[in-house]
């Protein structure tokens, strides 16, 4: 017997009771919600060192291991390939690295991506940075993976535009990618499947390098300045940034209305009857973010400047807004240390190698 | 039998099973994962969710068709969910959907 619960976030209690009995009654799960405790604050928040939070911020020391698609060398040889080549979409002009730019942190510098012949997509690009420690994917978390993350562009009509089976075609025409394929996965038929799990694969690669701020974390007293440390105590505190801009990745992979004005309705478009989903999009991660501009997912604000504005007092306010969101009342100085700490973040990487293309 | 006396009916088999129901578990929500990756229940049993971030969570139910939703779940609230039918159960956070649980019930 299937229950379906629509049931808001703020569904009075007296609901939730009788809709618990009613479960109950059915002999099916039930669920109630005893609403005991009151809202923790942050060490940092309540006046302690903020250098205590630093082991909340360390790298971690292995990459993840995906067991449904291990990395091998040569999936990620062949993934990069398919990254970067044109052929791969409809028109035959747009490669994935159109929109992930290396040269632009991963991303294309506008407020939102152009796809098939030009068109205006719906949201700004995101960075594939760091994309190997993240999930669920899309600012909206509609791809629970970064295989299935990697088929939507490519087979979106308004993006690469490039059928499934269309794309298989392209590269069976290819003696070289046929070839490819045979190395990165031995007796498997090409399909939209291994071009996807290829494809992913290479970018799992794309990690940032260690930043002045992970050197700080490591012990190197020096390696961020002064003004960077006092910004690094107003995020944990005063500005309440990490509450979702956690983790060494500077985010919660989580989905929050930060008050983004608009009609996108988000995660909530995805995982519906949720209120504090509406307008909720994913926490995008801050390593290389000076690299990024613009911001948000619909790239409306040009600077960080602008950013640190609108989390001060250039929200709206509406039902769904997080909870943690309240006007900050940060004075110039806090929003120039705050900036200094997000410089630290910034590493230098590799420079990305463009792959010679099989023909 | 008048509405009184099958309140008293009903309450009294909610009130056996609870008796019979093996003691609550506590499950904590921290650093945005759950305390356990997996957990074995017996029918009827408690799980006690509770948010032990400093930000808030939302309990979602799916499996052996049902899909609940547990609304928010502040920083330091309980949410209690009974698992009464056996089968098996996951568990995540629809705000952080990062966050996974896998619960069996025997």
């Amino acid at each position: 017997m299937a229950h379906q619960f629509p049931v808001g976030f703020d569904m009075p209690v007296h609901d939730r009771s009788r809709i618990s009995l009613a479960v109950l009654l059915c002999g099916a799960l039930y669920i109630c919600n005893c609403l005991a405790g009151s809202e923790s604050t942050g060490s940092v928040a309540t006046g302690a060192d903020p250098r205590t939070l630093l082991a909340d911020f360390r790298r971690p020391a292995a990459m993840p291991v995906t067991k449904s698609n291990p990395t091998t060398p040569e999936k990620v040889a062949l993934g990069q390939m398919l990254f970067f080549d044109p052929r791969l979409s409809g028109s035959g002009v747009i490669s994935c690295a159109t929109c992930h730019n290396p040269a632009l942190g991963w991303t294309d510098a506008l407020p939102k991506g152009l796809g098939h012949m030009g068109g205006r997509l719906g949201r700004h690009t995101p960075t594939i940075l760091d994309v190997a420690y993240g999930e669920p994917f899309f600012w909206d978390g509609r791809a629970a993976t970064l295989e299935d993350q990697a088929k939507g562009p490519l087979t979106s009509a308004a993006e690469m535009n490039m059928p499934a089976e269309q794309a298989v075609k392209r590269i069976l025409s290819i003696p070289g990618y046929v070839t490819a394929f045979e190395y990165a996965f031995p007796g498997k038929a090409v399909s939209v499947d291994t071009i996807a799990a290829a494809i992913a694969s290479y970018e799992r690669t794309v990690v940032s390098n260690s930043a002045p701020f992970d050197k700080w974390v490591a012990g190197d007293e020096g390696a961020i300045s002064t003004a960077a440390k006092r910004g690094f105590a107003l995020f944990n505190g005063k500005a309440n940034c990490a509450v979702c801009h956690s983790g060494w990745r500077m985010t919660d992979d989580g989905f929050h209305d930060i008050g983004i004005s608009g009609s996108d309705r988000g995660r909530a478009a995805i995982a519906p009857g949720i209120v504090q989903l509406e307008y909720a999009f994913k926490t995008p991660t801050l390593r290389n973010v000076n690299q990024r501009a613009p911001y948000m997912h619909d790239g409306s604000l040009t600077t960080l400047s602008a950013v640190i504005d609108h989390y001060d007092t250039g929200f709206v306010s509406r039902p769904s807004l997080d909870t943690q969101m309240h006007r900050l009342s940060l004075a110039p100085e806090d929003k120039a240390d705050l900036l200094a700490f997000l410089d630290t973040l910034t590493s230098v990487d590799s420079p990305a190698v463009v792959p010679q293309l099989p023909q | 039998m008048n509405r009184a006396s099958l309140l008293c009916l009903v309450t009294a088999v909610m009130l056996a099973g609870a008796v019979r129901a093996a003691a609550p578990i506590t499950v904590t929500q921290k650093g945005l994962q759950f305390s356990v990756e997996d957990l074995n229940v017996s029918k009827g049993q408690v799980v006690v969710f509770v948010n032990d971030d400093r930000t808030a969570h939302n309990i979602t139910v799916t499996g052996e068709g049902v899909n609940l939703n547990g609304g928010l779940q502040q920083p330091g609230a309980e949410f209690k969910v009974p698992f009464v039918k056996p089968g098996t159960y996951q568990v995540s956070c629809g705000i952080h959907p990062k966050m996974k649980l896998s619960v069996t019930v025997k």
